[in-house]
């Protein structure tokens, strides 16, 4: 096959987010990568998949070995790590896997919350960025294109997104019990890593006034109030903030944050008004004891859980039928990608004017009713002499085509001019 | 007639209580939408039962407990579609549509023949003092009921209860906020009635034995009571749950009294209100 797609990746499945967060290509970083990515000896075409839960590298050539052996050195490089670092937490799909693996992505079947709705925007905002550098090409275009769609699909025709259910809504749905209005609430996120970072941008989402970020490097935080519209705030003066948060998320790990004591002088100041805490780490970042103060409720990441159990375990049978859109999906593109192969397509345009010779050769000597075994094989010799002739100069086409520019333009011209295969129609691609 | 459209209010309010659980438990619109449509034609029989009444008498309908009891159900729906005018409160109707069914039918089963008000009470105070100290009694409900919702959203929210029947309460701020505000008006019309009260009862007998009346004791009781507790939530920020429960018991005091003094027939309110 002419074109073959790699998939070298890590996930919330197979890597701790330190690691992720170490491979994590920052927004601003991602053009330069792909640059880098494309000018591999052995790609064609690249995207990277970038987000909090996984970094994956889609990428096209000729030869699936050399690609997928590249790519793992690929992304250490990108980020400066020794290359046998990342090696434990890598997997690599190829061809129908990786074709598979991209369209369960997309369709929020592989996130670490099933059916959460960030991840097909995220996907689309990077491919765009691949697209505009000229990373993508032909094969990642239609495949990833391919996958909004079958996102899309999944999500209109099975249950799985009814509700969003990441850690994000449910801490809205939380904030909704207690607040009526959010406009004069402020939001303290305390660690700037991505998880709280998605909650409090959920939070503002739902029009939350104020946000201040702490974090033990006070730079992060300062990118990410940037990035937020928020307020950084020196790690060290979070206990003076702490009377002003209506909102506390803590996904800084590490050691007890938040103890009792100045949550009590806290609320004292604040007059009794409710404060809800979220602790967002592993292990606990806020003393479990705080849920015992008057007006304040705290919630840490099981009871969260417990917010989005019920919905998750409706969602369980309509990932079922997800997991089947999928594949018939993963059969159709399979079907296209092949039809790009030059192979495939010479031997089906040969059978085809084979076919047709043999009927119409059939068909005329029974008109002719001579059943002479000489003239008949004159006549079958003149009639293959004629295809052959016919079929000589696209075919050597075809082949020279594909093999100086990896092009599939002319395999796909031929398939159509000829009508070879069950070559469906282009998409209705979506932008 | 008036007890027949005094029954049939009963009836939707009745049907208005099943539509608001229902609401909360399935939270779609058209239980809600069905909810306030029952109150609404309750509403409207109740009002035009008390109108008829009221011709027939000659005077607002209080010279006995059931008609006391009907007046106050019908001030009580009124505040309540007051309060949803600031956004809908599904949940609150589950707790005051109750209420006001138990009032509204216990009015329309208790044998009140229209009874001659004695000629003290003919006075144009009647009314007003009347009417100003239910008003305060059905904003008080509200508060209570508020409270009530309150307590068991909190509760919910400390034991970190799942996703349950319970799920589709309204904010504690809302419901702090609806009781704070019932606090207010409620001790705004209180004190007024109680005021009128004074006057009316100075026109009447003079200066003297009222004093001792049960009814102006506990009242003077609630009003202490609730006055702390809005100092309380101006100046010591009080609120929550310590607040939710001051404001349950001060209306437990109005039901004892309420329910109390008239039962017993005790002191110059016993006879009516």
């Amino acid at each position: 096959m002419s074109q073959r797609i790699v998939l070298v990746g890590l996930s919330h499945h197979t890597a701790p987010v330190e690691v992720r967060e170490r491979v994590a290509f920052a927004n601003g970083r991602l053009d330069l990568a792909l640059r880098g990515l494309v000018a591999l000896p052995n790609v064609n075409e690249g995207v990277i998949v970038s987000t909090c839960n996984r970094v994956e590298v889609v990428a096209c050539g000729r030869d699936p070995d050399a690609v997928a052996a590249e790519l793992p050195a690929f992304l250490a490089d990108a980020h400066r790590l020794p290359a046998d670092e990342l090696a434990s937490s890598l997997y690599t799909h190829r061809d129908r896997e990786a074709i598979r693996h991209l369209f369960r992505v997309a369709a929020s079947l592989d996130s670490m919350v099933v059916g959460e709705p960030q991840i097909l925007g995220q996907l689309k905002e990077q491919y765009a960025t691949a697209a505009a550098v000229g990373a993508s090409g032909r094969v990642l275009h239609r495949c990833f294109h391919k996958s909004f769609s079958v996102a899309k699909r999944i999500r209109s025709e099975t249950g799985i997104a009814e509700k969003a259910v990441s850690v994000g809504s449910a801490a809205v749905e939380l904030a909704g019990d207690i607040f009526d209005h959010f406009e004069d609430k402020t939001v303290l996120l305390l660690g700037a890593g991505t998880m709280g970072e998605l909650t409090a941008r959920a939070l503002l989402g739902r029009g939350a006034g104020t946000l201040m970020v702490a974090n033990r490097t006070f730079e992060r935080a300062a990118d990410v109030a940037r990035e937020l519209g928020g307020l950084a705030v020196p790690f060290e003066r979070v206990g003076r903030m702490l009377p002003h948060a209506d909102l506390v998320i803590s996904a800084a790990g590490g050691d007890l944050l938040v103890r009792p004591g100045p949550v009590e002088e806290a609320m004292r100041e604040r007059r009794g008004r409710p404060m809800l805490l979220i602790d967002l780490a592993v292990p606990r970042s806020i003393d479990p004891a705080v849920n015992a103060l008057d007006g304040v409720y705290l919630f840490d990441v099981d009871d969260l859980d417990g917010v989005v159990a019920e919905n998750r375990g409706a969602r369980a049978s309509e990932a079922v039928r997800a997991e089947a859109i999928v594949e018939a999906e993963v059969e159709s593109f399979w079907t296209w990608l092949q039809g790009l192969d030059v192979v495939p397509t010479i031997v089906a345009l040969r059978d085809k004017m084979e076919g047709i010779r043999q009927r119409e050769v059939e068909r005329h000597l029974t008109a002719l009713g001579s059943a002479d075994p000489r003239q008949r094989e004159a006549v079958e010799r003149l009639t293959r002499a004629i295809v052959n002739k016919i079929l000589h100069h696209p075919v050597t086409a075809l082949r020279r085509h594909q093999a100086v520019r990896g092009e599939s333009f002319y395999v796909e011209a031929a398939r159509s001019l000829f009508h070879l295969g069950s070559d469906e129609p282009p998409d209705d691609e979506e932008s | 007639m008036e007890i027949v459209l005094l029954r049939g209010a009963a009836g939707l309010y009745l049907a208005a209580t099943v539509a608001a659980l229902t609401g909360i438990a399935v939270r779609r619109d058209f239980p809600s939408r069905l909810f306030l449509w029952l109150v609404g034609a309750g509403l409207v029989l109740h009002v035009i039962s008390i109108v008829i009444r009221t011709s027939l008498v000659g005077h607002l309908p209080v010279a006995n407990f059931g008609e006391g009891l009907s007046l106050l159900a019908v001030l009580l729906v009124v505040l309540f579609l007051a309060v949803q005018l600031r956004g809908p409160l599904l949940a609150l109707g589950a707790v005051v549509m109750p209420l006001v069914f138990g009032l509204t039918s216990f009015a329309s089963v208790l044998k009140g023949g229209a009874q001659p008000l004695p000629a003290i009470l003919h006075s144009v105070w009647l009314p007003v003092h009347v009417l100003l100290a239910f008003l305060g009694d059905a904003v008080f409900a509200i508060a209570c009921s508020a409270s009530v919702l309150y307590l068991i959203q909190e509760r919910r929210l400390k034991m970190h209860r799942g996703r349950s029947v319970l799920r589709h309460l309204p904010s504690l701020e809302r419901l702090d906020q609806v009781s704070h505000t019932c606090l207010k008006w409620g001790l705004i019309l209180l004190t007024l009635a109680i005021v009128t009260g004074i006057v009316w009862a100075h026109e009447a007998w003079g200066r003297g034995f009222w004093l001792t009346d049960p009814k102006v004791l506990t009242t003077l009781l609630v009003w202490a009571l609730y006055m702390v507790l809005l100092q309380g939530r101006m100046t010591a920020g009080w609120r929550g749950r310590w607040a939710a429960q001051l404001t349950i018991a001060g209306f437990a005091v109005i039901v004892v009294s309420l329910v109390g003094v008239n039962l017993l027939g005790l002191g110059i309110h016993g006879r009516a209100f």
